[in-house]
């Protein structure tokens, strides 16, 4: 009954805050509640992909974000699984203006590498995920307009301001009204057909913030889908800024990746 | 035996009492045939058979045939798709292709390519949708498109080949060697879209205005264009010998209603054989489309003998039914047994295990045997309806006998020298026929489906522009895979510290599965999934360094056979990002820790096209796939690299793995194998058969084995000549064999009856000589005529198969024909002492010793092939 009555005020307001916002606001707080969570975050990241035959590949790693001044980020990949690539690390730092800086590090070759990609929309690690898709797309690359609301969420559309940079034509987001969470993007190609879907699959709240902890991309034009699970998801850690140096791609900071 | 041929005289006499009625049946039958193939055709929601082409050379193999499930089973496996290739050359820009313009054209052709219904748009094969790696020097390395956008100058072209020439994936077959050429793959969902989508590429290229040579190819293209000119062979050349064979007939019998009815018993078992195969729902096949042209001849020949005789016999008796009625009873044996021969002869190709091969055999089988029993109703009914009039004049009279007057001095001077020089005629038909047999012993056996085509053909030209200038188009495949027993699986198990009673499960995976289950629910389970994961590591051979390494030392093998324009792998996947990494030319090899293998190729999977590993390897890395381009695509040269594969294996163990190729290059030729022994052996059979036939309706071994000799030395001269010329055994020369059994045995039949009859009315052997070379000798001239020149039309067919069977049926009928006037008489010389004893239709016991020996040989050769 209490829930119930949370609900319906939530609702209420809800919709009366939906009137007021601009379609601007709403994508700011979805990238805030997506990527900025607290001054840190951490999670154990389990990813399966399976490919257009149902053939499956597990992934695990542990990944930490630190956010830094002017909406910069820092991200710091380590992995686990498989056993071959154990201990392989990836360090990015994100600007909102400019391109990204990125590391890799592979220990069996003792090789730490930058990397310069030509765009962000390569993809992460074998899975239908992109890099963008990890890190978050700059909300200034599109042009965003509220196309629907309704009573859970805003639909928002966005098209990008520069379309030889990308796949897609149009993406539509549906943007939890409360959390702000997009819960579902659906990518279009030039025919307006839809053939790529994010989906945010299962969402608890952690230290307050609402958080995706289930999520999968599916992908008709390569086939199949992947699906990450996040464990042990903290924030405000407290990590401190040096892990996210060339050093500590070399040397785990172990404690900090239980 | 005796009831049927009771039946057929019955019949024959009908059709002469109720021609009217016999005509109307005929007809009936190939109307109703007609309009069971037209209406499913036209309007394919009738739930009947129309017309379904099929051009798949896949198809020589039946579906179920091992080597072909395995074929798609790996292509499945593998993710690969039947390509389009786009070639483009420019001759004019010193840069080749490799200049501004050019590109800029490539980017928006590939863009529209990638918006066709059935284009598997992220497998294309474009500078602008594949990646490069590259070193940007300081530590950083560099990931992006090979061509982002159009290049701004034609020196950023030029650095577009440049990265592509440095990825071994793509040097040689995205761009050419020279750095003059592209070419683009453009993978289809179904071959039957090929078509469409080359069509819509064509137009594009013409509506960007590209100056360059652009070719658009590959199989499905080819199979495509292969549907078309049967249809042409089949709507064109098919008519042109009906023309050709009527034109002659008239010249012959001047009397266009009586040379009209063998026309139409030949229309009409076109009709009814070619309505049974689509009615009964097979393909109009590279094989069933040469029906209608096979059966066309073979109807007409029965009608010849016919037209023939009465032409000879009709001024004598100056009656339609009277003559009719005498020339049916003269030739009813030969032609019952010419139709049985020429039936055996093809249904024999049922017992070839290539199933388009098995349809036209049973097919021109039943054709042929409609054919007969149209003859010999229809024929003589229509000579029946024929008004007394049309026939003023007709006949073989003193004023027609000087038109031909040519041809029937110069057979009678060939039976009067046959007869003189018998010994000389045997001697050097002996002679010819060890030359022959040499020449049979030299017979190289080869086949390309892409030279089915003739050589100016686009298809043609295409493949010789693009095999110039890459490392090669034809594709074959081979799946490496080390077998892991189950000793071996536990052992590893033991050695990663895991027990070995929980190794469990069908297949590795099952085992794995199981294994991480039971890890989850121990109390270290971490420690437990690290075991399992490194053991699991293990398990999979293509992250181990020493496979990668056998694997690449044998890429490096079969590119020194000189065989394998290039091939690629997973090696060189690994030693192509190693290098990258590194930023330096000498770090192109396998690194030497299992470990680094994994991290090179996660490295690799950070690309726009992570999914390409799997073109190489399994996602379990337990199978790898061996790509080879051929620049030939050569049955022979196929075998010769399967041979070099075979003995490198043998003589290097240490390669561990088991090989298994598929492709179709490697298809084409297990199906000629087949092809060449099941032929061979469907030649066999019924060339038993046969002799068997003969020496019954001879009631004679000697007789018999007369009948077999001008085919014998037909086959032997013709396929000795093949050997000589260095003509290819191949799919069209492997089916004449069959069929040209049945063909040249026919002359053989109608001399040697016609010989035996005549001999009862002339005292002795010399003295039929002469007649013999009248009338019969005539009927079977004019059947060569009529016959071989009506395949002459298959040599302007514009695929090659058609004019090789075009040439090569009308040379056996040629030399069949030539054999039967010049060396039948010549034996029967030598022989005609024993062949005219009378023995009052008795079998002699050296005959019937000969049936016994034949029989168990046709016995034997069913049990042993």
């Amino acid at each position: 009954m209490k829930k119930m009555f949370l609900t319906l005020l939530i609702m209420v307001f809800g919709a009366g805050a939906a009137n007021a916002m601009s379609v601007e606001k709403i994508i700011e707080r979805a990238n805030e509640a997506s990527y900025y969570k607290g001054d840190d975050g951490r999670a154990k990241v389990k990813m399966k992909i399976v490919d257009s035959q149902d053939r499956e590949r597990e992934r695990q790693f542990t990944i930490l974000r630190k956010n830094t001044a002017n909406q910069s980020q820092r991200f710091y990949v380590y992995f686990e699984r498989p056993s071959d690539v154990k201990k392989m690390s990836f360090l990015v730092y994100k600007y909102v203006k400019g391109d990204d800086d990125r590391w890799m590090y592979l220990p069996s070759l003792d090789l730490v590498k930058r990397i310069s990609a030509g765009d962000q929309r390569t993809s992460f690690v074998g899975s239908h995920f992109y890099y963008e898709d990890v890190s978050g797309r700059n909300p200034n690359a599109d042009v965003h307009t509220l196309v629907d609301t309704d009573d859970t969420y805003y639909v928002v559309e966005s098209k990008p301001k520069d379309q030889k940079s990308v796949e897609f034509s149009k993406y539509k987001t549906w943007i939890h009204k409360l959390s702000f969470l997009p819960i579902r993007t659906v990518y279009y190609d030039s025919k307006g057909q839809e053939y790529r879907t994010y989906t945010a699959t299962k969402v608890e709240t952690v230290k307050g913030y609402p958080t995706v902890v289930a999520a999968e991309m599916k992908d008709d034009v390569i086939g199949g889908k992947t699906i990450l699970t996040y464990e042990n998801v903290s924030y405000d850690v407290g990590l401190p800024d040096d892990i996210f140096t060339e050093r500590y791609l070399k040397k785990a900071p172990t404690q900090y990746l239980k | 035996m005796k009831f049927i041929m009771n039946m057929l005289h019955r019949l024959i006499d009908f059709s002469i009492a109720k021609p009217k009625q016999v005509i109307r049946w005929n007809v009936l039958v190939a109307s109703i045939l007609l309009v069971l193939v037209l209406i499913p055709t036209l309007f394919p929601s009738v739930p009947l058979n129309g017309v379904k082409i099929d051009t798949d050379p896949e198809n020589m193999l039946a579906k179920t045939e091992q080597v072909r499930v395995f074929h798609n089973d790996m292509r499945k496996e593998f993710g690969l798709y039947d390509i389009l290739v786009v070639g483009i050359v420019n001759h004019e820009n010193p840069q080749g292709v490799f200049n501004q313009k050019t590109l800029s054209n490539v980017l928006a052709l590939t863009d529209y390519a990638k918006t066709l219904d059935g284009v598997v748009s992220r497998e294309i094969i474009s500078p602008s949708t594949v990646d490069r790696m590259q070193n940007a020097g300081q530590g950083v390395v560099n990931f992006d498109w090979l061509m982002k956008d159009v290049p701004s100058n034609d020196q950023a072209a030029k650095a577009v080949y440049d990265a592509a020439a440095r990825i071994p994936f793509l040097n040689g077959t995205l761009v050419s060697e020279d750095g003059q050429a592209l070419a683009l793959y453009i993978p289809i969902k179904s071959k039957d879209l090929s078509y469409d989508v080359s069509k819509a590429l064509k137009q594009k290229v013409s509506d960007l205005g590209m100056t360059d040579s652009v070719y658009i190819t590959g199989l499905p293209v080819a199979q495509d264009q292969f549907g078309t000119e049967m249809f042409v062979q089949m709507a064109v050349s098919a008519p042109i010998a009906m023309l050709l064979i009527f034109l002659l007939m008239f010249f012959f019998f001047r009397n266009l209603a009586l040379v009209s009815s063998a026309m139409i018993v030949a229309g009409l078992s076109v009709i009814v054989t070619m309505g049974l195969l689509v009615v009964t729902g097979n393909t109009v096949h590279i094989m069933s489309s040469m029906i209608p042209i096979f059966i066309m001849p073979i109807a007409v020949l029965d009608a010849v003998h016919i037209l023939s005789d009465f032409f000879e016999r009709y001024p004598e008796f100056k009656d339609q039914k009277k003559t009719i009625k005498h020339v049916m009873m003269d030739l009813f044996n030969p032609m019952v047994f010419t139709s049985v021969t020429t039936v055996v002869g093809f249904a024999s190709l049922a017992l070839t295990p290539i199933p388009p091969v098995q349809v036209f055999g049973i097919f021109v089988a039943l054709g042929v045997l409609f054919a007969f029993l149209s003859t010999i109703t229809f024929v003589p009914a229509f000579v029946m309806v024929l008004s007394k009039k049309s026939l003023e004049g007709f006949g073989n009279t003193h004023s027609a006998r000087e038109n031909s007057g040519t041809s029937e001095g110069f057979l009678e001077w060939v039976g009067h020298r046959s007869y003189r020089r018998f010994k000389s005629v045997l001697l050097i038909s002996f002679i010819l026929m060890g030359v022959a047999v040499y020449g049979v012993s030299k017979i190289q056996i080869n086949d390309n489906p892409v030279k089915w085509f003739s050589k100016t053909h686009d298809i043609r030209v295409s493949d010789k522009a693009l095999n110039e200038r890459f490392a090669g188009t034809y594709m074959a495949y081979m799946v490496l895979e080390k077998k892991l027993d189950r000793e071996t699986v536990t052992a590893l198990a033991v050695k990663h510290h895991i027990p070995s009673d929980l190794i469990n499960g069908e297949s590795k995976e099952a085992v794995l599965n199981q294994l991480y289950d039971w890890a989850d629910e121990q109390e270290m389970s971490d420690m437990w999934n690290d075991r399992i994961d490194a053991y699991a590591a293990e398990l999979q051979t293509f992250k181990h360094p020493e496979n990668l390494k056998a694997m690449s030392d044998f890429q490096d093998y079969l590119l020194s056979t000189g065989l394998v324009g290039k091939s690629n792998s997973l090696a060189d996947v690994v030693k192509t990002v190693h290098r990258d990494l590194y930023g330096k030319d000498d770090a192109y090899v396998i690194p030497e820790k299992n470990g680094a293998i994994g991290q090179v190729l996660l490295t690799y999977q950070n690309s726009h096209r992570p999914n390409d590993l799997w073109h190489f390897v399994t996602p379990d890395y337990s199978k790898a796939n061996l790509w080879m381009q051929l620049k030939s695509g050569d049955n022979a040269d196929m075998n010769k690299l399967v041979a070099a594969v075979d003995q490198y294996l043998d003589t290097h163990p240490s390669f561990g793995m088991d090989a298994k190729w598929y492709g179709m290059t490697y298809i084409n030729t297990v199906w000629q194998d087949k092809m060449v022994n099941g032929m061979a052996a469907s030649f066999i059979g019924s060339f038993l058969v046969v002799l068997l036939l003969m020496t019954l309706l001879f009631r004679s071994a000697l007789w018999g084995a007369l009948a077999m000799l001008p085919l014998t030395i037909t086959i032997a001269g013709i396929y000795g000549l093949i050997g000589f010329i260095g003509k290819a055994y191949d799919m069209p020369i492997a089916v004449l064999s069959s069929l040209s059994l049945g063909l040249a045995v026919d002359y053989a039949i109608h001399f040697l009856a016609r010989s035996r009859e005549m001999r009862k009315n002339y005292p002795s052997w010399r003295e039929t000589v002469q007649p013999l070379f009248g009338e019969p000798a005539r009927a079977i001239f004019r059947n060569v005529i009529v016959v071989s020149i009506g395949f002459v039309p298959l040599l302007f067919a514009p695929l090659v198969p058609y004019q090789t069977v075009g040439i090569f049926i009308a040379s056996i009928l040629f030399l069949a024909g030539a054999v039967t006037l010049v060396v039948l008489p010549a034996m029967m010389t030598l022989l005609s002492h024993w062949l005219f004893k009378d023995h009052h239709g008795q079998l002699t016991q050296a005959t019937k010793i000969s049936i016994g020996v034949i029989v168990a040989l046709i016995v034997m050769q069913n049990i042993l092939m």
